[in-house]
């Protein structure tokens, strides 16, 4: 399986844990106060509860429900009701590979000696959601895979794809550096008209 | 029909609140209520009559056969209570994870952050918990809490102690100390109508102590704790309650949860609840 973009780098600073899912995959996306992305599986195993609505402390994401933490690797090490427990091994969260690079957040559901895409410089731009599946949505540029498609227009454009539920996916574009940001946006919003078929 | 479902009592409605018939859902199947001068009146899909019984400020009906009256709660019916009828919530969980998170006091601090409880007031101590054969009923005691503030009643923190008691499967009644009161109980409930098993109406009702808080003041208080209990009830996963072990990680202060589950297992009362063999 391919590196997945599941949000941008501005959108989870230090500190903040956001939920995010590739297709049927529910995944707590999260950062360290040192800056370290993670995504993990979005229940906590005590009781079900996402973590996504959970907190940041430390190198730690607590569940909301009865503050468990876990560790950067996933594992349980500290349960509020009972402080003076080390809790065992086995419970821990499952942990996804992620990265951080140019600005996007990749997610790889499985080991991968895949390298991560190639941005070509390029720098983000914005998120935008689309009724249409992630690999129709390749098919119509005639890509390969949708994990990046570039689109040569009146921009240099390239979108890194977010599968999600049924029909749906999320965008994440980016576009060169010293690109006119808003009239890609607007470029973007044209687009997904167009997809959606949707009169703009 | 499954009659470990059916032969039970179900609140469906708040006696004060019933003014024109109404429709709304039982065990996911279609009712209809209301009152015909003092009496009030259930009927299913068909228009055939439900057997009813008033208690509690509440509407109580069953599908089945009841095998046994609708519980009692003796301690409520002494001098000088204030009966408060909260209101309802419709949450989208399954019925059995409400009751369970109402058994939970783990949580305080964190979901009803600075009232019934606060960081680091967090360690919960062993309690006693079982299984009442001789009336077949959960119940945890001595359970005891710190927190900031127990009740609108109360004037700072205090160690509160509890007692929960699991009278029927979709109901729980909370015994609870009474700050102006020292030695008796205040008694909360949680009253659960099943809509489907993945949504629920929860009516809380209340047997307080209390002489200075407004009615308003008491209702309030118990609809923000409420609030704050629906903002986890509607993201755990799965809806439904796992009463297999395996899925969750129970630890000794989920003592109470773990027994719950246990007797809806014995009892074979599956409505909302996930079996790992389904
Ligand atoms: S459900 Fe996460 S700590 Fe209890
Ligand atoms: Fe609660």
């Amino acid at each position: 399986m391919d590196w997945i973009a599941v949000g941008l780098k501005e959108d989870v600073p230090p500190g903040f844990v956001i939920p995010s899912r590739i297709a049927d995959t529910e995944l707590a996306v999260w950062c360290s106060p040192s800056g370290t992305y993670h995504a993990w599986s979005d229940r906590c195993p005590h009781r079900g509860m996402r973590l996504s609505h959970g907190f940041v402390r430390g190198e730690t994401l607590a569940c909301i429900y009865h503050g468990w933490q876990y560790n950067e690797a996933g594992s349980c090490h500290y349960i509020p009701a009972h402080p003076k427990l080390t809790p065992p091994d086995t419970i821990c969260v499952p942990t996804y590979r992620c990265i951080e690079a140019g600005g996007v957040i990749w997610v790889s559901l499985t080991e991968t000696d895949t390298p991560l895409p190639a941005l070509g410089g390029r720098r983000t731009v914005r998120s935008l959601p689309v009724s249409m599946s992630a690999p129709d949505l390749a098919a119509h540029f005639g890509a390969a895979g949708f994990t990046t498609i570039a689109v040569v227009s009146d921009h240099d454009v390239l979108l890194a794809v977010q599968p999600c539920t049924d029909g749906e996916c999320m965008i994440h574009a980016l576009a060169a550096p010293d690109a006119d940001r808003s009239a890609v946006s607007h470029w973007l919003e044209d687009l997904r008209a167009t997809l959606e078929r949707v009169p703009a | 029909m499954n009659a470990a479902i059916d032969n039970h009592w179900y609140p469906v409605a708040m006696i004060s609140g019933i003014d024109a018939p109404r429709e709304t859902l039982l065990l996911g199947k279609k009712i209809s209520l209301g009152r015909d001068g003092g009496a009030c009146w259930v009927k299913d899909a068909t228009g055939t009559e439900l057997p009813t019984v008033e208690r509690f400020g509440h509407l109580w009906t069953s599908p089945g056969q009841p095998n046994r009256d609708l519980f009692t709660i003796p301690e409520a019916d002494s001098p000088g209570r204030r009966l408060v009828d909260v209101g309802s919530v419709k949450v989208k969980c399954s019925p059995l994870r409400a009751v369970e998170n109402f058994l939970d006091i783990a949580h305080f601090p964190f979901v009803h952050t600075d009232i019934l409880g606060a960081e680091p007031h967090t360690e919960v101590d062993r309690y006693d918990v079982k299984i009442r054969e001789e009336v077949d009923e959960v119940w945890a005691t001595k359970v005891k809490f710190y927190q900031p503030q127990a009740a609108k009643s109360a004037a700072g923190g205090i160690t509160t102690e509890y007692m929960y008691r699991v009278p029927a499967p979709t109901c729980s009644v909370l015994y609870k100390t009474c700050p102006p009161r020292p030695g008796e109980w205040d008694i909360i409930t949680l009253f659960v109508q099943p809509l489907t098993d993945e949504w629920c109406e929860v009516w809380p009702w209340m047997a307080l102590y209390d002489d200075d808080s407004t009615m308003s003041e008491m209702v309030s208080f118990q609809q923000l704790i409420f609030m704050q209990d629906r903002s986890i009830l509607e993201n755990q996963l799965p809806r439904k309650l796992p009463l297999d072990p395996g899925m969750e990680v129970p630890t000794q202060a989920d003592m109470t949860s773990v027994a719950y589950r246990r007797w809806l297992k014995k009892i074979g009362y599956t409505y909302g609840a996930q079996l790992v063999a389904a």
